[in-house]
């Protein structure tokens, strides 16, 4: 990837800062696939729209963090997969499907409940961020809070979602 | 590699900076990588735990945005009752569509070329109706609902009753006003929704703002605010509602998140054009989900009672709304 000709400008920032990304990579856990990260956000670079980026650097970390996200995701529910299909198959003499609704439904009460006892603002902020893809910002504006207000409600419901560890880590 | 899996064990101090942190590098401003990395680096137990926030996070949304479109927390339901969700509403929506689109050239065209004063604009029940204003402001009106308008002050409307969807074209220095059975709702840039009653009032905002009673007891609706009210001397209540389910009785659906019997059959009657009564349940019984209401009365009643956990009984010109193990006669 050293071909100068027809590479981005982020590309070229990303061979600037490929130490402390590399450093980024493994304090991220992924050192041991810390090339494959690079080759992905590479690729990545050359698919994405050339528009004025006003923090390139951060952009990339951003990118590199965002790349490790998917990875871990995809990772989670491959194992998820593998032992749905692992539940299903040792015990479909009662009902796996009825048991998964009520499994699936308590889970959807927990999750409501923790969010609401955050109260509505937190819950709402938390929604539109996550389920409506709304920017920070963006909900900041909306509701004409800061975006400290912002940043502080989802750590509420970050903070209080991560402790609900029962019910996601029991299926 | 660390695991995927969220560890137990961690700290809840730890859990809680990793949180912030999450929050942190998910922002589309964020700088701080180094510092991030130096957090990382601190301590073998940083990772897992921020993984451990994303992951259980990640889950939490999952669950929220699989929820079934029926869903009552105050109900036993019977798995039957999520899977068989009311099929998607087709058929229903473009006629209904088509209706509306023509009133509105008809009330619109024909209210505002002559200055006539107030003018009393109905619906009966289980008729939409649209109304055009002169400064691009639209009122929906559901069913069953009566209102005022007047060429004089076209950004005052009265709503005597019933139920209207406001988008309102903002003028600061013009605010757009609704009377709601006696109380006035003050736009501030806004798509709005009110259901006035015999002195209930119900008032939820899908954009913008909307300023309840504008004075020294106002209260400030903001989007996915609502506000209700069961009679003209009650306290109001404030509640948060989805923005996006707001007003979507034009395409037929209702929504609801904990809503009382009382109230949904109310809806019900306005939209579907049938006196509703309920006879019989409990006052504390709350619905949360959405009722499609594609398809004939008597089709539309056999389909939401399961979901609401009541028997719809036909009788006279409308229906009786009890509990399934009991209609009264």
């Amino acid at each position: 990837m050293s071909e100068e000709e027809g590479i981005s400008g982020l590309q070229r920032v990303l061979l600037n800062e490929r130490p402390r990304l590399l450093r980024f990579i493994a304090a991220r856990g992924e050192g041991d696939n810390a090339e494959d990260v690079l080759h992905d956000l590479w690729q990545r670079l050359a698919d994405a729209p050339s528009a004025p980026i006003a923090d390139a650097t951060s952009y990339l970390f951003r990118a590199a963090e965002n790349l490790i996200r998917d990875r871990r995701r995809s990772s989670l529910s491959r194992m998820r997969r593998q032992k749905d299909w692992h539940d299903v198959s040792v015990s479909d003499h009662d009902s796996p499907v009825g048991e998964r609704g009520l499994i699936a439904r308590e889970q959807l009460r927990a999750v409501e409940r923790t969010l609401a006892e955050l109260g509505p603002r937190a819950d709402m902020v938390f929604r539109r961020y996550r389920l409506e893809g709304i920017g920070q910002s963006a909900i900041a504006r909306e509701l004409g809070i800061s975006l400290s207000s912002v940043e502080k409600d989802l750590q509420k419901a970050y903070r209080a979602l991560a402790n609900l560890k029962t019910e996601f880590d029991a299926d | 590699m660390n695991t995927d899996r969220p560890q137990p064990d961690i700290s809840p101090e730890i859990m809680e900076v990793a949180s912030a942190w999450a929050v942190r590098t998910s922002g589309a401003d964020f700088t701080d990588w180094d510092g991030f990395m130096d957090w990382l680096d601190a301590s073998p137990e940083h990772l897992p735990a921020y993984d451990a926030v994303l992951a259980r996070v990640d889950g939490a949304a999952e669950v929220l945005a699989s929820a079934p479109v029926a869903d009552a927390p105050s109900r036993e339901w019977t798995t039957d009752n999520i899977v068989e969700l009311p099929a998607p509403r087709r058929r229903w929506w473009p006629a209904a569509a088509a209706i509306a689109a023509s009133v509105a050239a008809v009330v619109g065209i024909g209210v505002f070329d002559r200055s006539s004063g107030p003018e009393l604009i109905a619906t009966a029940a289980g008729e939409q109706r649209v109304v055009e204003l002169a400064d691009g402001s639209r009122i929906i009106m559901n069913g069953a609902t009566s209102l005022t308008i007047d060429s004089d002050r076209p950004r005052h409307v009265e709503l005597a009753h019933g139920e209207a969807l406001f988008e309102v074209r903002h003028d600061e220095a013009n605010p757009f006003v609704v009377v709601a059975d006696g109380t006035r709702l003050l736009d501030a840039g806004t798509v709005f929704n009110v259901v006035a009653d015999q002195g209930s009032l119900d008032v939820a905002v899908a954009e913008g703002a909307v300023i309840y009673r504008p004075g020294q007891d106002a209260v400030r609706l903001n989007p996915g605010d609502g506000l209700s009210r069961a009679n003209a001397d009650a306290a109001p209540v404030l509640r948060k509602t989805s923005p996006e389910g707001i007003g979507t009785w034009q395409s037929g659906q209702l929504h609801y998140d904990g809503a009382t019997l009382d109230q949904v059959a109310r809806d019900l009657a306005r939209n579907i054009g049938r006196p509703v009564t309920l006879r019989g349940t409990s006052a504390s019984a709350r619905f949360t989900g959405t009722l499609a209401l594609e398809g004939e009365p008597d089709q539309v009643f056999a389909r939401i009672g399961p979901l609401l956990g009541v028997t719809f009984t036909p009788s006279g010109e409308g229906w009786i709304m009890s509990p399934p193990d009991g209609p009264p006669r």
